[in-house]
């Protein structure tokens, strides 16, 4: 069977993230907080203060009012005294087969996911066809050889528990998977700690929202199967509960007789517990996957228009990128660009240089407009100018506009390009959907010779359009990447760290592909990496960047001999000294180890 | 075609263990139901001979002196034949003809609902996720109150609000007992007619879930590189959208389709209760009242079939949609 997918796989969290496990506070926690501790105490005290729930008396579906708040059923009992002790039944038996369906499930998903081996191929494919054998089919039938007498609340919640803990192991299963190899818990089964001590140490803990999510979806699994089973009269004898209750309900004709104030209760009794628990599960799914999170909506702030659009100053120019400012607009905001001025010349190379965080992949996207929310471009502009003359206002585009423009202009190759290719369709439907875009009046065949071309272009066999993304190694993948970025004929390319995840052999070829392309084709390239020697190799000007400024901008050459910042100083000073020539792509003894400058 | 094997080999196995669950469950319950069918039978005037009783002793188990195994070899037998065995309830008809009689009605109803709810589930969810941070966010929580609504009281709502309210939709039965079960439009319609409200408890009570789903996956798949990719290519948004995003972000939903499956199929068992409608769980729960212990096993034998047939089914689907399932394993 397959995993349920990347919604249930938290990102990495090291051992110290008790805080960040808390759910954070939001309307949907406190309203769903607010449900289950009225209907908890409703349940618990309520019993309390009612009256007796059997006491027959004689004035059968009295509607609402006066003694009784939520009136009478058939034999004159009286409904909320009915509900509050159904209730309590309720809650009773959703309590117990949470508690007996969650340890089942990290029985076998934990237990087996973290052992491995042939224990976790048996847990897994019993839980498996546990999964897909249809539980309520089988707890009516396991119910109805049970004598009526001897059908407890224990027995009812015990079979409800052993049809209902699969789906959980199957997600604790995955997620125990993805942190038995993380390295702290690598760390503790090296040391030689026993087993059980690392899951309850290192394993159990991290799991703990997952093991509360899965809690609440057994409660309520429970508390709806149970009422399923009591309307059909299979439930446990001794106990009267929300569905016994709506069994009554229904063999009482309160549908025909309209006595909508007996049958409609306890559905809403259930449906808002229901509710309330579904609430709290968003928050911990939230804390499960950040992504989740809402992202709060706030009136954009009108982008200051100012500078005004440059003009062109010489026709070498093809893009100005003038005092852009960005901003993640989130709780206390950050400036992530903070007035970036750049030029970028037909057919060079501008490399842009800097650490992780230091704002150039934001500063990259804002360019193509493709930054998303929280991300704010709060001023400055930027301008392309097009080889025939044109001068386009990129923040000014409207989303049309922009959406011809981008690729048919300026192209982008994106950080980790591995991931940048749909998995599930092929590289020709890939390359062919640009076409099929920018260029509709385009043939089908001479849609097809141009992603060939392409393709040779960069030294990929054309024979590899049919293939999926998967069976291509990542070099091959980068190209296939690069082609598509050539499609159009661009003025510009963005590259984003577009080998770094590739081994050093790789990365030369490819680099050597993009300086041949770039000599051929004359497209310009903004190039963005961490690895400062790197760019010395390969760019014409090199600009340097420090929490969001640009603090060095030259010619490469200036840029390597006299860095004007200590920061490039200290960047250059980072890796061993290079001897190679700039342009040729030798580098002294092994690459620089990339980690200097991160 | 690794996985092909292995998916019919995990539906095998399935297979086998439902059919073990079920030679073994009367046989771990107290009371001696075979010595009650053989009542209820002789009361019907039903002929108690030899061959029945054996039948019923080798599905329900009965203090005799064969062993254990070499019953169990004999019901897997009877099984693989199709013998289930004769319905007390409705002597002498054998269990295979009453489930046959009914089963169509519940294949198309269930069917047909879960298709819709998936479809509309997954569009929904699909659109919500891509339009995040708009008012649409506000659909996300009004889908859990529906999905913890249980089905049988939201179908005894819509009877009340729909049917015996404002009197569009008969409140209950299969069809218009007037006509002859039949292919002819007058019928087809008559079925549809009364097959819309169970089919709306249905859908309406599973779309959240499929909602939900899509909806989480569609905001992870939304911050993946081939999105941002496809954006910057210039592609249309409904391309992005459909091609890019949702194309990937289904793919849980349909991995994840044994688990939904398990609860629209409890689901519906309770929903065609409330609608006395003719389909297979409706005749579960009269073989319950009527202690038809044959007829139920039967029966759930049957569910349980249908449900890994649609599971494999789907599995089957899954490879198509996701071209690395084809190739590892």
């Amino acid at each position: 069977m397959t995993d349920l997918g990347p919604a249930t796989v938290a990102p990495p969290r090291g051992r110290a993230g008790w805080r960040s496990m808390l759910p954070r506070w939001s309307p949907k926690l406190g309203v769903g907080l607010g449900l289950i501790a009225v209907i908890a105490l409703f349940g618990l005290l309520g019993p309390l203060f009612v009256g007796d729930p059997v006491t027959i008396r004689d004035l059968g579906l009295t509607p609402p009012g006066g003694e009784h708040p939520l009136g009478t059923t058939l034999t004159g009992q009286d409904v909320l005294a009915q509900l509050a002790h159904s209730t309590r039944g309720s809650l009773h038996i959703g309590l117990l087969v949470g508690v007996l369906a969650t340890l089942l499930s990290a029985l076998f998903g934990i237990v087996g996911g973290y052992v491995g081996g042939v224990v976790d191929e048996a847990f897994s494919l019993f839980s498996n066809v546990m999964l897909v054998i249809p539980g309520l089919p089988l707890v009516i039938v396991v119910s109805a050889f049970v004598p009526a007498d001897q059908r407890g609340s224990w027995t009812v919640a015990v079979v409800l528990a052993i049809t209902g803990w699969a789906a959980s192991a199957r997600v604790l299963r995955a997620q125990t998977l993805s942190l038995r190899t993380r390295d702290y818990v690598a760390a503790a089964r090296v040391a030689g700690e026993k087993p059980w001590r690392v899951i309850a140490v290192e394993v159990l803990p991290n799991l703990l929202p997952l093991l509360a999510s899965q809690f609440v979806f057994s409660v309520v699994y429970a508390i709806l199967s149970e009422a399923g089973l009591s309307f059909l009269g299979l439930g446990a004898s001794n106990s009267s509960t929300l569905g016994t209750m709506l069994y009554y309900a229904q063999n009482g004709f309160a549908l025909q007789r309209e006595a909508w104030w007996w049958f409609v209760p306890p559905g809403l009794v259930i449906a808002l517990f229901g509710c309330g628990l579904a609430l709290v599960n968003f928050s911990i799914d939230e804390i499960i996957n950040p992504g989740l999170r809402d992202i709060p909506r706030r009136p954009r702030a009108e982008a200051v228009r100012e500078p005004a659009p440059a003009a062109r100053t010489d026709d070498d120019v093809v893009l100005t990128v003038d005092r852009l400012s960005v901003v993640y607009q989130v709780d206390t905001p950050v400036h992530a660009v903070k007035d970036v001025s750049l030029t970028l010349r037909r057919g060079e190379i501008l490399g842009l240089a800097g650490e992780s965080g230091c704002g150039k992949t934001t500063l990259a996207y804002a360019v193509d407009r493709l930054h998303r929310p929280p991300a704010e471009i709060t001023g400055g502009s930027v301008t392309f100018h097009d080889r025939d003359g044109e001068d386009v206002d990129v923040l000014a585009l409207r989303p049309e506009e922009l959406r011809a423009f981008r690729w048919s202009k300026l192209s982008v190759v994106f950080q980790g390009a591995m991931n940048a290719l749909n998995p599930v369709i092929t590289v020709r439907a890939q390359l062919e959907d640009v076409l099929i875009t920018h260029r509709p009046g385009m043939s089908r065949a001479a849609r097809r010779a141009r992603c060939e071309e392409v393709l040779r272009l960069v030294g990929v066999d054309p024979r590899r359009l049919g293939s999926f993304p998967h069976e291509l190694s990542g070099g091959m993948r980068q190209r296939v990447v690069i082609a598509m970025a050539l499609l159009l004929d661009p003025q510009v390319m963005i590259m984003d760290e577009p080998t770094t995840a590739l081994d050093v052999v790789v990365q030369r070829g490819i680099l050597r592909e993009i300086m041949r392309l770039r000599d051929e084709i004359g497209f310009a390239v903004l190039f963005i990496t961490h690895d400062l020697p790197l760019l010395l190799e390969l760019a014409d000007r090199i600009a340097v960047m420090k929490d969001g400024e640009i603090v060095e901008h030259g010619p490469a050459e200036q840029v390597h001999r006299e860095p004007r910042h200590p920061y490039t100083r200290r960047l250059l000073d980072s890796f061993p000294s290079l001897t190679g020539e700039r342009g040729a792509f030798v580098r002294s003894g092994e690459p620089a180890p990339s980690g200097g400058a991160r | 075609m690794r996985y092909y094997a292995r998916k019919f080999g995990f539906y095998l196995v399935a297979l086998w263990a439902a059919l073990t669950l079920n030679f073994f469950v009367p046989r771990l319950m107290p009371g001696n139901p075979v010595d009650v069918l053989m009542a209820k039978l002789a009361q019907r005037g039903g002929t108690v001979d030899p061959a029945a009783r054996r039948a019923y002793e080798l599905l329900l188990g009965a203090d005799t002196s064969e062993p254990l195994f070499r019953q169990y070899l004999s019901y897997l037998g009877n099984m693989a034949r199709g013998d289930l065995g004769v319905s007390v309830s409705a002597f002498p008809a054998p269990v295979s003809q009453v489930i046959a009689d009914s089963l169509p009605w519940t294949l198309v109803l269930v069917g047909l609902a879960t298709l819709l709810s998936f479809l509309l589930g997954v569009v929904l969810g699909a659109f919500v996720g891509w339009r995040r941070g708009t008012w649409l966010d506000g659909l996300v929580p009004a889908t859990t109150v529906l999905a913890a609504v249980p089905y049988f009281w939201l179908a005894l709502i819509l009877v009340a609000l729909l049917a015996s309210g404002l009197g569009w939709f008969p409140l209950m039965g299969g069809y218009d007992v007037v006509l002859d079960p039949g292919w002819n439009a007058d019928f087809i319609g008559s079925a549809a007619y009364h097959g819309t409200l169970p089919a709306l408890t249905i859908v309406i009570s599973s779309v959240g879930g499929w909602l939900l789903g899509m909806r989480n996956m569609m905001v992870s798949t939304t911050a993946e590189d081939y999105v941002l990719t496809a954006k910057a290519k210039g592609l249309k948004d409904s391309r992005v959208m459909i091609r890019y995003a949702a194309r990937n972000a289904v793919l849980p939903s349909v991995a994840g389709f044994a688990i939904s499956l398990g609860f629209v199929v409890a689901g519906s068992i309770i929903t065609e209760q409330v609608f006395s409608y003719p389909g297979i769980g409706s005749k579960l729960l009269q073989a319950v009242q009527n202690n038809d212990y044959a007829l139920m096993q039967g029966i759930f034998l049957v569910i349980t079939v249908a449900v890994l047939g649609a599971n494999l089914v789907v599995d089957l689907l899954y490879a198509v949609i996701d071209p690395r399932t084809r190739a590892g394993g």
